[in-house]
């Protein structure tokens, strides 16, 4: 065999692999030549669409006879399980930090508004059918308490007198006790699946750690805290990363600033 | 997703009615069984729901037909499902580079360039594609020699590849 039928072979190993019909072994052998060979990386991205494209033969039809239908019971199925909250929460090492929305403000206005409510009734007699509302309300609003006393913790550090702020373009990093935050306005929209993330420089070390990624609201504003100490931490730096974060900064920061 | 990844149970919503009948017409090619299609279907979407950083980027609904084809091997492959006689002799590999797909494509466009394949290229890559078995073993199952299988498959891809020309969206 010469050494062009070899490679004519492999260009089928490639097509197969595409496929995703080989065994792992061999799918491990392809890898490894594709890596390094330009002609049958080539041959790979170009038939690699074309074999995900055979899913779309078999779409299912929502209504009609023409192919299978799908259950209408499954839908509810699955969103009784997502509202329910069954499913549990996702894990993420750089996942979007906590941006506090204006519904959970409203939410626990009206927690506060009720317990005011109750606590009137209480005087006619109507105590009790009251208070049984009363503590499912408090249960569902466990959460947004928790939010709101983060917030007030955020708007003293943001506004006291001893926190140190360091400006940046579009807004400032803001350090107080060891605590950092980002009070951004004004940020450019991001590419489609783009985050912001926020990087951290630890003391005593020359590469930024990654640090949560966030997206701002419509106005281009965020409020967010880190978690990092700021005590131990020298430099904070903000980028844009493709969605999900980055292990390290993959596009030139568009802030930079050293704490001291 | 960056709505679902913020617990957006309306935006889940939004994408499963969107992309359901891609993941359970998948599932039930693969599996051929409706409760185990549907089954597939809610475990995937849900998935989807409790671990949304499982998809980092690319394509989405190439990704998301990835995950359902590889759930739906995975069933179809355990012991619970078929006897073990019937199982493939290696299973397949999956890979998980970022997806890329065609850009505007439908369901009638790949059938439409499916049903342009000659029967002995569009049976492998049928076979390879959602009957889970290893290019070696359809070329045991057919009598056909190895190289000759592989050769249809490439074949037809290109032509598929061909047929469904246009834009390529990761």
């Amino acid at each position: 065999m010469s050494a062009h039928d070899s490679h004519d072979a492999m260009l089928d190993d490639v097509a197969v692999y595409a496929l995703g019909a080989m065994s792992p072994e061999d799918a491990a052998r392809v890898r490894e030549h594709i890596a390094t060979c330009a002609e049958c990386r080539a041959e790979y991205e170009a038939l690699r669409p074309a074999a995900g494209a055979l899913a779309y033969s078999v779409e299912a039809c929502a209504t009609g006879d023409n192919g299978p239908q799908v259950s209408e019971l499954l839908k509810p199925r699955i969103m009784r399980e997502v509202r329910s909250g069954m499913a549990p929460a996702r894990q993420a090492s750089a996942r979007p930090a906590f941006v506090w929305p204006a519904y959970l403000v409203a939410a626990a206005c009206i927690a506060i508004a009720l317990f005011s409510t109750i606590s009137n009734i209480a005087v006619n007699g109507q105590l009790k059918t009251a208070q049984t509302e009363l503590d499912g309300i408090r249960i569902a609003s466990t959460a947004n308490a928790r939010a709101l006393d983060a917030e007030r913790t955020t708007i003293a550090d943001l506004t006291s007198a001893d926190a140190k702020r360091y400006p940046t373009p579009q807004g400032a990093v803001v350090a107080r006790g060891s605590k950092i935050y980002l009070a951004m306005h004004d940020m450019p929209a991001l590419p489609k699946d783009h985050v912001y993330q926020a990087w951290t420089l630890p003391k005593g070390s020359k590469a930024m750690a990654p640090s949560v990624t966030f997206v701002p609201d419509t106005h281009g504003g965020a409020v967010l805290a880190l978690p990092q100490d700021a005590r131990l931490t020298t430099a904070v730096a903000i980028s844009v990363e493709p969605d999900g974060g980055s292990k390290a900064p993959t596009t030139k920061p568009i802030a930079v600033v050293a704490l001291n | 997703m960056i709505l679902v990844r913020a617990r957006n149970a309306d935006a889940f919503e939004a994408l499963y009615d969107g992309y359901h009948r891609l993941v359970y017409g998948v599932a039930l090619r693969i599996l051929g069984d409706v409760p185990a299609a549907e089954d597939i279907t809610q475990a995937v979407f849900l998935k989807l729901w409790s671990s949304p950083d499982s998809f980092r980027s690319g394509n989405f609904p190439a990704w998301l037909a990835r995950v359902a084809r590889n759930r739906a091997l995975d069933m179809l492959r355990s012991k619970a499902f078929r006897s073990e006689s019937e199982l493939p002799e290696a299973a397949p590999e999956s890979d998980s580079l970022e997806d890329v797909a065609f850009a505007h494509i439908d369901a009638a466009k790949v059938r439409g360039a499916l049903a342009l394949l000659p029967q002995e290229q569009r049976e492998p890559i049928e076979l390879g594609f959602f009957g889970g078995v290893t290019h070696d073993e359809i070329a045991r199952r057919s009598g056909i020699p190895l190289g000759t299988i592989k050769t249809r498959i490439r074949s037809g891809l290109r032509k598929l590849r061909n047929a469904l020309d246009g834009a390529v969206t990761a």
